[in-house]
């Protein structure tokens, strides 16, 4: 069984992967906006 | 920016807080923290559907093709966190019912309205035509979400379910929330319709971007 911790860790890991993610489409397709 | 960086502090006390303090149902124990998540994830597949439900009356009544991108949008991010509230309490079911899938009330309502709106992109693909299938979709969208009320809080209610109903408000009616559990809780409402809204707008962006293209 995995620890709260590990859970913790992964779940964070996600998190930021994700925030990263939309961080990256906004810059993007800010881009996409401006060329419009 | 500034609300980037604060969603990315409040999601992250979240999910720190989550895990560190005190199972929020210490009956259930540790499968209890998936509340934390799984709860704030139906919260927000129900405003996406009706930020498409509206977007979709709007729709009809000008015309105006923007707001049909933000019924598509808001109806595809409704189904996504549809999915993520029904993976999280399949994990939840599977832990103290021994079972990811027992077609409890709460599981197959929450089944019927996946399809429902699964339903809603089939129709769109269905029909050819941008006008029409914009049109039929809204009417579609405005039907589909008459059933959300019904199928997300009155039928699991009404037949006799094992999904935890007390976590908010217990029988009685009243608060029934700790706080160590509601610092962790609200903030994650908020964080997830932060989310939301952060999704929502670009896609919105992207499927008006796309139909601009499409349309020169």
């Amino acid at each position: 069984m995995m620890s709260n911790y590990t859970v913790l860790a992964v779940t964070l890991i996600i998190w930021f992967g994700i925030f990263a993610y939309l961080m990256v489409l906004d810059r993007k397709t800010r881009r996409l906006e401006v060329k419009k | 920016m500034v609300w980037k960086i604060v969603l990315l502090v409040v999601m992250t006390w979240v999910i720190v807080g989550a895990f560190i303090l005190p199972a929020p149902q210490q009956a259930i124990g540790e499968a209890s923290r998936i509340f934390y998540f799984h709860v704030p994830q139906a919260w927000v597949a129900v405003v996406a559907f009706l930020v498409s439900m509206v977007a979709s009356v709007r729709f009809l009544r000008n015309g105006n093709r923007l707001e049909d991108d933000r019924a598509r949008v808001a109806a595809g991010l409704g189904l996504l966190f549809s999915l993520l509230a029904t993976v999280s309490g399949s994990i939840f079911a599977k832990v103290t019912w021994q079972s990811y899938w027992n077609w409890d009330p709460r599981e197959t309502s929450i089944l019927i309205l996946l399809l429902i709106y699964g339903a809603y992109f089939a129709l769109r693909t269905a029909v050819t035509e941008p006008e029409r299938q914009a049109r039929l979709a809204a009417v579609y969208a405005i039907f589909a979400f008459v059933t959300v009320p019904f199928l997300m809080f009155v039928i699991p209610r009404v037949l006799p379910s094992l999904h935890p109903s007390d976590s908010i408000v217990d029988e009685s009616g009243s608060f029934a929330m700790s706080l160590e559990t509601s610092v962790v809780f609200f903030p994650s409402l908020a964080a997830f319709t932060g989310v939301f809204i952060w999704m929502y707008r670009l896609g919105r962006r992207v499927t008006t971007a796309e139909r601009l293209r499409i349309e020169e």
